[in-house]
């Protein structure tokens, strides 16, 4: 099973965390919809990948050694031209130097807006596989606004779970903006779940943030921890 | 479980023969107390009380062994210390023996050597086929078989809730709460360590137990929450499970690396999974109390429309706070139940009609306050009805009204009379006998209404039990 080969490759790599890129590797076999992103070891090279990605772009710091990107000050929005993203490599690497010298960088599209919103899972010790449904991006933290079901659940539960939260007129459309498409988020929501019953070896996994369109969701960042 | 573990444990909470291994004579013991306890809870089976030594206990003839009692007991209450209660459990699987409550702490708890016995103590049950409840508990009851197993000498009302504690303290504080709101008990485990009776395991010998309509559940904390949640939620689809969970403080894992880890601190955890699979919580030994009391007495709500009634203001707004967050929903009041009030009142009423439905002064008048309720029942926005009065030295209490009208509505009503507890214990007994709960503070009233309305919205299955 192509899982099961991913995440043997980290394990011969003595690691229990998947990068970015294997994390979304490993979504994308089981038909969860993830912005892919392109690794790339240089400047040129990560110049040449977001011409080819097409402005304007993300650039992220790619490297086993390092779960938060953020922290690290290895994460670069927006970047609208070639020199923003010459910039933007250059710092990462300033950035990460002292985790990881040899890190490199994800090149991936900037994603038109939409809803951020979370989907993880934990392996609680009392309750087995656990999935986790909550505004994602920046208010993740903030608000804490997340609630949780056994896995698996099915589309009936997922929608109660999107409808638990406190945040969920954001997603209903506000203000002018529109409702988003519900009906995907489920679709993603219960693939997961199902991916947490089946696979045993994930001891948590968060997916932010995952951006809920008018038309479609998608994965637009991952981490995997496995036991 | 198996047919044949539900049949061991009918025999345990029915046993037709009792032995009381540890039986001692002095009242600080727990073996006396044992045995007080089944004398004291008029137990009409046989008892023998095992002691080496001692001829005669409160009475009863004593045996030097359990090998010398002339029958197979059904159950064995074993207050020995933990390594002679493992030696009297092998005797008791030899003589075939199925059930024992075993009291002795000094298990798992303790360490190694602990660990150790309990082992052994599960190796035996296997070999024999036998049921243990505890290590470490307080005891069962049914009172239904006038059967007080604990070593806890207590008079209870016997009734149709049955308890299962993991905590002996807290285990009583919910029976003398029950006591006080005059619930009656039908059965009580304290499951102890869950050597090898589990709650999940209690909890399904009571959903085929006939006695028991309403079953409540004190938990601290399991290994396998997976199987009880499951089987929980099973069980309330056939009678009301309601669970009182402590361990609030939402102390978060330090060591997790993700969001989602960081974010789900374990009482969280529970309560979204626990309402995932329908079962009802309650946050406090009162909560789960008032929330059996209801379920115990009145039949379940055709919907979810809850009316209030008082002529004072505060109590129903301490209520509806109580209800907040819970999507209650508390409807207006339809136009003919206006028009119905304001004939029985008057035109020109110094408060405005809305619900919860305010009479002022005006509603306390014995000959009024019963037409007033039967409007207010009457309203085919409501599914049931709380209503709130102060008990007062020169004014009745309107508790024959609240009968009549209850006896002409097929709704629940549930009432607040505030009041000590000793304060209306007439009313409460006559008000209850008619299936209607009287609770002395608001909270309590709400907590009641709102476990009626969270089984009403589970659906057929539920209303062909009650």
């Amino acid at each position: 099973m192509e899982t099961r080969r991913i995440i043997e490759n980290v394990r011969k790599s003595g690691r229990t965390f998947l990068t970015e890129v294997e994390s979304k590797e490993l979504l994308a076999v089981r038909g969860i919809p993830v912005l892919s992103c392109r690794v790339a070891r240089d400047e040129e090279e990560t110049v040449r990948m977001a011409h080819e990605c097409g402005f304007p772009v993300v650039l992220k710091v790619n490297s086993p050694y390092i779960i938060h990107k953020s922290e690290h000050k290895g994460v670069f929005l927006n970047l609208g031209g070639e020199q923003s993203v010459r910039e933007a490599f250059r710092s990462i690497r300033r950035n990460c130097a002292a985790v990881d010298p040899e890190a490199s960088v994800t090149v991936q599209p900037m994603i038109k807006k939409g809803v951020e919103v979370l989907i993880g899972v934990i392996a609680d010790r009392q309750f087995g596989p656990v999935v986790a449904f909550g505004l994602g991006g920046v208010f993740t933290e903030v608000l804490k606004d997340v609630v949780f079901r056994m896995a698996p659940v099915s589309t009936e539960e997922a929608e109660k779970m999107v409808y638990q939260i406190r945040g969920n007129r954001l997603l209903r459309g506000y203000r002018g903006y529109p409702a988003v498409d519900t009906l995907s988020l489920l679709k993603i929501i219960t693939g997961i779940s199902q991916l947490a019953v089946e696979v045993e070896d994930i001891e948590e996994m968060d997916l932010n943030p995952v951006v809920v369109f008018p038309r479609g969701a998608m994965v637009l960042d991952a981490r995997i921890k496995l036991c | 479980m198996t047919e044949d573990d539900i049949e061991v444990m009918q025999k345990i909470f029915n046993p037709g023969s009792v032995a009381v291994i540890g039986a001692t004579a002095s009242s600080d013991r727990i073996g006396y107390n044992l045995l007080d306890s089944l004398i004291y809870g008029g137990y009409k089976g046989k008892i023998y009380p095992v002691h080496p030594k001692l001829k005669e206990i409160l009475g009863l003839p004593v045996y030097p062994s359990i090998l010398d009692i002339p029958e197979r007991v059904d159950l064995a209450l074993i207050a020995l210390n933990q390594r002679d209660t493992v030696d009297v459990l092998e005797h008791c699987g030899k003589l075939g023996i199925k059930g024992a409550v075993i009291v002795a702490g000094g298990f798992r708890e303790t360490g190694d050597e602990g660990r150790a016995l309990e082992k052994r103590l599960v190796e035996i049950t296997k070999k024999y086929g036998l049921k243990v409840v505890g290590p470490n508990t307080l005891g069962i009851m049914n009172l239904e078989a006038g059967l007080n197993a604990t070593f806890y000498p207590v008079s209870l009302k016997k009734g149709n809730v049955s308890l299962i504690s993991q905590s002996g303290g807290i285990g009583f504080s919910i029976i003398q709460k029950c006591s006080d709101e005059g619930v009656g008990l039908n059965k009580f485990v304290g499951v102890g360590n869950r050597t090898v009776l589990e709650i999940s395991d209690c909890l399904e010998f009571l959903a085929g137990d006939s006695g028991t309509k309403v079953i409540g559940v004190f938990l601290e904390g399991v290994e396998n929450a997976r199987r009880l949640v499951q089987v929980a939620g099973k069980v309330a689809h056939r009678k009301p499970v309601v669970i009182y969970k402590v361990g609030q403080s939402n102390e978060i894992n330090e060591a997790t690396l993700t969001h989602t880890g960081s974010m789900a601190g374990p009482y969280k955890l529970f309560r979204d999974i626990f309402n995932q699979y329908g079962v009802l919580l309650a946050g406090s030994v009162p909560e789960l109390v008032a929330s059996c009391k209801a379920l115990s007495l009145c039949r379940l709500p055709a919907g979810g429309g809850l009316g209030l009634f008082t002529y004072t203001a505060g109590p129903t707004i301490v209520a509806l706070d109580r209800l907040a967050g819970r999507k209650i929903s508390i409807p207006g009041l339809a136009p003919g139940t206006v028009r119905r009030i304001k004939a029985i009142l008057g035109e020109n009423l110094p408060v405005v009609l809305k619900n919860p439905i305010d009479t002022g002064g005006l509603g306390t008048r014995p000959g009024t306050y019963g037409l007033l309720v039967d409007a207010a029942l009457a309203d085919h926005n409501f599914d049931l009805l709380v209503t709130f009065c102060c008990p007062h030295k020169n004014w009745p209490n309107p508790t024959r009204e609240l009968i009549a009208a209850h006896q002409k509505s097929h709704k629940p009503v549930l009432t607040c009379y505030i009041s000590t507890v000793k304060g209306v214990e007439e009313d409460r007994e006559a008000l209850q006998q008619a299936g209607i709960p009287l609770y002395c503070s608001p909270d309590e009233a709400a907590w009641g209404a709102a476990a009626l309305i969270h089984y009403s919205r589970r659906g057929g299955a539920l209303h062909g039990n009650a």
